[in-house]
């Protein structure tokens, strides 16, 4: 859950009365562009991506314009640009306008949370405005700090002094960078960047600092950040209709984490526990539609309801439905299985059957009693099935499904359809 | 900022080794000691340690206690509560919900200042909670666990602390051994030791570190404790991408590392465990790589390429954890602490093929689980048939239901025009066996219920045709009869079927037609001997018997009943064949035991039913309908017999198609009809989760009693409008393709007629326009020529026959015709309910033509062609909600009932 442009910034920052470079939207009107060349002289072209995506300067999707036409004509370049970043390809939805701030110093500032140092730290260098990783380590302060007394104005004094800070800068630094400690801690964020920070001058030469850039990510588990009253479609793009679906459910009772990792996959895998998650996603590849973490001893109820929801998204396209955990220390099996054996027998009775074969893996409380129940369904909704104890090691039995699917693949499929007397039409994965 | 502590580190760490983590000699107290993960776990972890917990609490419930195997915990509404009460700890454990684990720490920090230790298991804490928890640790000098963590463990001390490490029976898991572990993951903590234990290494200390962004007792400082715990020769570490806490550890003992995660690298953000995404230099390939360079190999251990030092090596699989530790230490010079226990190859303890052929590779044997698994399966093996959970079930149903898209309902997964294809006996195992049976099932149906149809001198008969004469419907006339096959009358051939079910299965039968069972461990049964013999020859079952005979029906418990060298009774027959219906569905847990041992039962009231429906006159003491009953028994369906006993007649192929097709189509229309409420309200009343009192035949009469002219009997409409169409025609024969009528012009005729019926209707002002029965659908409108589906299919399944039905004909013509006369601007559909009055129309034309019979008569007949459909149906929802419902679950609050005025 990220926010990064100035355009959702800018009122983030207001919170922390914190100097922010003026910006516009893409409905601004022409006038208002126009008027705010006028003022700053010139300004910069944004592509808004939802969720946020870095390195859009080094990709030459950064325009800047000294009048309305080439402002216009930037727009129009970036309003639907593509971005390619590492994995991600991101599509634009809009541009923001803003005004340039002309400076001598550019400084980055970040607060995160460091497991280098186990509290809350701020990076900071006087050498903005470009890729941090690209500094020398004693061009950056990284000072972490109590946040029971929070960010201090000697802890932003003693790292510029540090890192040899120009003295012009070091005051109004210290005046307003101690702010936005209460802009990141106070509304549940996990990160907060702003690069660069332009220092812009007065008539009389005093600098005030100028956010011209902004990122943060918030803290899904954290409900501060609702009192943002943030619009719910900036997050939205975060999310397929399906995982919003799982999503709802999501509470500190049980996880309910899914990601759905390949949407034309084979093998439907509710996983139990973040390990074995990474393990069965690891190894199924792309065979696997989703990636999941249902452990943390989900109630029947809520386990059904989710197990329901995966059916109803994905069970027709699957081959091998393959439920996955280590020896669990309190998640109840017989809960846990009755839940999803209930769900795939009212599946079956709400949308018809479908070729599966079933494959578990699973130790824990009321283990047996909980394979019996799922071995009860699969032969009452004629399906093949093997379940596997915690003595067969996990990822064996990983390999197993993986045959399975690939047997299903192969003809495995239509054998089971005509047991289960479905035609091939529906049959087909 | 923070108190100085063990080591050389940074910041506070108080543990020196691991052996002080989890002692005999903590005391602890549980924060929230009541909620739903606490309350489960803590009382084991209580007791494996010895009873470590001191005190919880819990706000606004302190003076209750959470019993555990050890003795009561005491319940105190706070921390300062329990000290005040003279209770002493130095072990905090938090099982606050997230918003207030937080808050919990500082109680327990400035509260109890002889703490020592923090157990934080609550997940999801918002990472602003825990910098602030960091911070309030540091200060006061105190070790925290977790957050996101199970706790841990220690395998010498047998003691645990927070969480639920090794289960619900830790000893099962954690056994004493030498190696230390430490694990993002709660669940793999567990499992790690017990794949250690299988390849013979047992555990010292085992740290559920929790896998958020802080990780308050991280790597680096259980790489000290491990070097300063004389009883660890060695660590597991398991670790997650995520994080610099393993590149800042210095171990001096080996270490097996299992990092896993690469894939997340393809992510963008976290799944599952925190702080895992992609970009970072704590990437998953980064931990490696830092583990490789801390033990001097390069390349990951694998069984096909074992690389590895002394110092340690790096798995990216748990299941190769124990074989690369056993390598690390022989290169120490270590051996496992105890001989392997097992071995982690597949080993399946369930499983099952559905039938279709598997590859070899696939086709894995189901083996023997290790104890005490094994013993648990084989308490579950003597569970004999399905048990359902039970539930609420008014308007709900597990055995019929209804398309609101399609109108199609469907039994037991069969749709209605699917039923319309099989003969009444196959149907009847659909509805209580929830299969429609082969061809020897039929048989066997056929002769458990003609064998139940003659009443001769029964006091059932009597009842029946005194309220037949007493004018009442078809549904009185049945239900006066079943009121008298009470529950005592079906008692005994249940009692057997309950205990050739038992002793059957425990004699290991499979399929209940098996020629070459062997019974001879059956043989000197005396307890089910005494059941299932007469004192002398009971005529009744040696009817029976020799109408199996004449079929051939084949059953393994008939076999028996033979072998027993005395004549058996009539209900031992009954249940020998009801139990051999319904042994296939029982082990393939389709249907519950309660429902097998209900199936003669279920025979007896069918059968009753069907026969109460015929007048005495044509009940005798060797005849029924006119048949004989040796041939009744030996050859006779009940579909033909039921279809005779509604005509009067030997019924034609052309009669018993139809009749079979409206069987199929009646058979339910979902928990929803009147019908089916009023069988589910007699279970309900009756109680099914004592199902034992619940009475049959009264839950056939909540059936019968919510049937009627207009539920039912309003067929009869449909038969009544066609018969006004062809009062005046020369036809002789409906089913004879070459009629003779002008099919046409009658529609024409009939459309012209309503047309001109409607316009005068509308210019005497009057709205309530009578409709014609049979065309148009809710559903099925608004194209330009619409087809019910239902009656598609009929119509298919006629055609495919070479059937003709010239009311189905006229039908078809007149939506056409009201289209073309302008009553309707699209071609309407023709219902279900016109195919059923053709249907029947077409069955007693005959008849009524030549005088024979009535309307009354003609109105009796389709009313009681629904009865027998729908008794099955409703049979079903009587065995279901049997079966599944809760006592009184019909009913309607009072707040959803409304006061009319």
């Amino acid at each position: 859950m990220q926010v990064t442009g100035m355009l959702h910034g800018s009122p983030l920052l207001r919170f922390a009365d914190f100097p922010a470079a003026e910006v516009l939207g893409p409905d601004a009107s022409e006038e208002a562009i126009k008027d705010l060349i006028e003022r700053h002289g010139s300004v910069f072209v944004k592509p808004v991506f939802k969720g946020g995506v870095g390195k859009k300067g080094k990709a030459g999707l950064i325009g800047r314009a000294k009048d309305l036409k080439s402002a216009l004509a930037e727009k129009e370049r970036l309003y639907f640009v593509e971005h390619r970043h590492g994995n991600q390809v991101a599509k634009a939805n809009g541009v923001t306008f803003e005004g340039a701030v002309p400076a001598e110093h550019e400084v980055y500032f970040s607060i995160t949370d460091s497991t280098r140092f186990r509290a809350p730290t701020m990076t900071l260098t006087h050498h903005g405005g470009m890729d941090i990783e690209e500094l020398d380590k004693t061009q950056v302060a990284q000072i972490p700090f109590d946040p029971l007394t929070g960010l201090k104005a000697f802890v932003v004094a003693n790292a510029l002094a540090d890192i040899g800070a120009p003295k012009e800068i070091i005051s109004p630094l210290v005046q307003h960078l101690p702010r936005l400690w209460e802009l990141f801690h106070d509304f549940g964020m996990t990160t907060l960047e702003l690069n660069p920070i332009r220092m812009r001058a007065d008539r009389r030469g005093r600098l005030t600092p100028v956010a011209c850039d902004f990122k943060c990510g918030f803290d899904r588990d954290d409900p501060r950040w609702h009192r943002l009253n943030l619009p719910a479609h900036l997050f939205a793009a975060d999310y397929s209709d399906f995982e919003q679906e799982i999503n709802q459910l999501r509470t500190h009772q049980g996880q309910s984490d899914v990601y759905v990792i390949n949407e034309h996959g084979t093998i439907l895998a509710p996983t139990f526990g973040g390990g074995a998650n990474s393990l069965v996603t690891e190894m199924l590849g792309d065979d696997a539609i989703i990636s999941s973490d249902f452990g943390g001893n989900p109630p029947y109820e809520k386990m059904k309801s989710v197990a329901a929801i995966c059916f109803k998204h994905w069970l027709r396209q699957a081959n091998v439905l393959f439920i996955i955990g280590g020896k669990s220390n309190n998640t109840d099996i017989f809960e846990t299985f009755r839940a999803m054996a209930d769900a795939l027998r009212e599946h079956f009775g709400t949308y018809g059957p479908t070729p599966l074969a079933v494959v578990a893996g699973r130790g824990g409380p009321n283990l047996v009693r909980g394979m019996g129940v799922l071995r009860d369904t699969c032969e009452a909704l004629g399906l093949p099935y093997r379940l596997f104890g915690f003595d067969s090691a996990m990822s064996e039995v990983v390999d197993y499904a993986r045959e399975m699917n690939e047997w299903m693949k192969a003809g495995g499929r239509a054998a089971v359809a005509r047991r289960l007397g479905i035609t091939e039409a529906t049959a087909a994965a | 900022m923070y108190q100085p502590g063990a080591g050389d580190f940074k910041y506070f760490v108080g543990i020196s080794s691991l052996s002080q983590i989890a002692t005999r000699h903590d005391r602890v107290c549980v924060l929230n000691i009541l909620g739903g993960e606490s309350s489960e776990v803590t009382p084991v972890g209580h007791a494996w340690s010895g009873g470590n917990v001191v005190f919880g609490t819990s706000p606004g419930r302190g003076g209750q206690v959470l019993a555990t195997p050890a003795g009561d915990i005491p319940v105190y509404n706070s921390v300062r509560e329990g000290l005040d009460a003279g209770h002493r700890f130095n072990c905090g454990v938090v099982y606050l919900p997230p918003a207030a684990a937080r808050d919990g720490v500082a109680e327990l920090i400035r509260v109890n200042p002889e703490l020592k230790k923090v157990f934080i298991i609550t997940e999801k804490i918002a990472v602003h909670d825990a910098r602030e928890i960091r911070a309030m640790g540091q200060q006061h000098g105190i070790d925290i666990f977790g957050a996101n963590c199970l706790g841990v463990a220690d395998a010498w001390n047998e003691v645990r602390i927070g969480g639920a490490l090794g289960g619900d029976n830790p000893s099962d898991t954690l056994k004493r051994g030498s190696i230390a572990i430490l694990s993002n993951s709660g669940g793999f903590t567990t499992t790690i030791a017990q794949y250690l234990r299988m390849a013979g290494w047992g555990t010292t200390t085992l740290v559920s570190s929790g896998k958020d962004v802080y990780i308050h007792y991280a790597a680096p400082e259980f790489a000290f404790a491990l070097a300063n715990d004389a009883r660890s020769k060695a660590a597991v570490l398991y670790c997650e991408p995520g994080g610099y806490y393993e590149r800042d550890a210095e171990f001096t003992k080996p270490v097996v590392a299992c990092v896993v995660g690469r894939w997340k690298a393809k992510l963008t953000r976290a799944v599952g465990h925190a702080g895992a995404m992609a970009g970072g230099e704590d990437d998953a390939a980064a931990k490696e790589r830092w583990f490789m360079d801390k033990f001097g190999v390069d390349a990951i251990y694998t069984p096909e390429n074992p690389v590895f030092s002394a110092k340690g090596a790096v798995v990216t699989n748990i299941a190769h954890i124990p074989a690369a530790l056993t390598e690390v230490m022989r290169a120490n010079a270590t051996l496992p602490d105890f001989a392997p226990e097992g071995t982690m190859e597949l080993k399946a303890w369930f499983g099952g093929n559905a039938g279709v052929e598997l590859p070899a590779a696939l086709d894995l044997p189901v083996v023997d689980a290790i104890e005490p698994y094994r013993m648990q399966i084989g308490q579950l093996a003597r569970q004999i048939g399905a048990l359902f959970p039970r539930e609420g079930l008014k308007d709900a149903s597990g055995a019929s239901q209804m398309d609101p898209q399609t109108q199609v309902s469907s039994l037991h997964g069969v749709s209605v025009l699917e039923a319309a294809r099989l003969p009444l006996e196959a149907n009847v195992s659909l509805a209580l066996l929830r299969e429609a049976g082969g061809e020897n099932d039929r048989k066997l149906v056929n002769v458990a219920l003609c064998a139940c149809l003659n009443l001769h001198g029964d006091p059932a008969l009597a009842a029946a045709q005194a309220a037949r004469d007493a004018g009442n419907a078809p549904n009185s006339v049945l239900g006066a009869a079943l009121a008298i096959v009470g529950p005592r009358r079906t008692a005994g051939a249940g009692e057997i079927a309950a205990l050739l079910i038992e002793r059957f299965h425990a004699a290991g039968l499979r399929d209940a037609l098996d020629d070459d069972f062997d019974l001879g461990a059956l043989a000197d049964d005396a307890a089910l001997r005494r059941l299932v013999l007469a004192d002398g020859p009971d005529p009744q079952a040696e009817a029976m018997l020799a109408g199996l005979d004449a079929r051939e029906a084949r059953s393994v418990f008939v076999r028996w009943l033979r072998g027993l060298g005395a004549p058996p009774t009539a209900d031992a027959v009954l249940a020998a064949i009801t139990t051999t219906l319904a042994w296939g569905p029982l082990l393939r847990k389709r249907v519950s035991r309660l429902t097998a041992e209900r199936l003669p039962a279920w025979m007896r009231l069918i059968g009753t039913a069907i026969g109460a429906s015929v007048d005495a006159a044509r009940h005798g003491p060797d005849t029924f309908c006119e048949i004989p009953t040796a041939s009744l028994l030996g050859e006779a369906s009940i579909t033909d017999v039921a279809c005779r006993a509604l005509l009067d007649r030997a019924p034609s192929a052309a009669d018993l198609f139809a009749f079979q097709t409206l069987v199929g189509i009646l058979l339910t229309n979902g928990p929803g009809t009147i019908s089916a409420q009023g069988a589910k309200g007699a279970v309900s009343a009756d109680g099914p989760e004592a199902p034992q009192r619940v009475q049959l035949n009264k839950a056939l009469l909540g059936f019968l009693t919510h049937t009627g002219y207009a539920h039912g009997g309003n067929g009869f409409e449909g038969v009544q409008f066609l018969m006004a169409q062809f009062r005046d025609t020369s036809l002789i024969d409906p089913a004879d393709p070459a009629h003779g009528i002008d099919v046409a012009a009658l529609a024409v005729r009939c459309a012209e007629d309503y047309a001109q019926y409607k316009a005068s209707a509308k210019a005497a002002g009057s709205a309530d326009l009578r409709k014609i029965p049979g065309v148009n659908h809710p559903v099925f409108k608004d194209r330009p020529v619409n087809v019910d589906p239902r009656e598609a299919f009929i119509r298919e399944l006629m055609a495919a026959r070479g059937e003709s039905n010239v009311f189905h004909e006229f039908y078809r013509a007149l939506v056409q015709a009201l289209r073309d006369a302008g009553v309707s601007r699209t071609v309407y559909c023709v219902t279900l309910d016109a195919v059923i009055a053709a249907l029947l129309l077409k069955l007693t034309w005959q008849p009524w033509r030549a005088g024979e019979i009535g309307e009354a008569a003609l109105e009796s007949a389709a009313f009681t062609v629904f009865l027998y459909a729908r008794l099955l149906g409703c049979a079903a929802e009587i065995d279901d909600h049997l079966n599944r419902g809760r006592n009184m679950d019909t009913r309607s609050p009072a707040s959803k009932c409304r006061f009319v005025s």
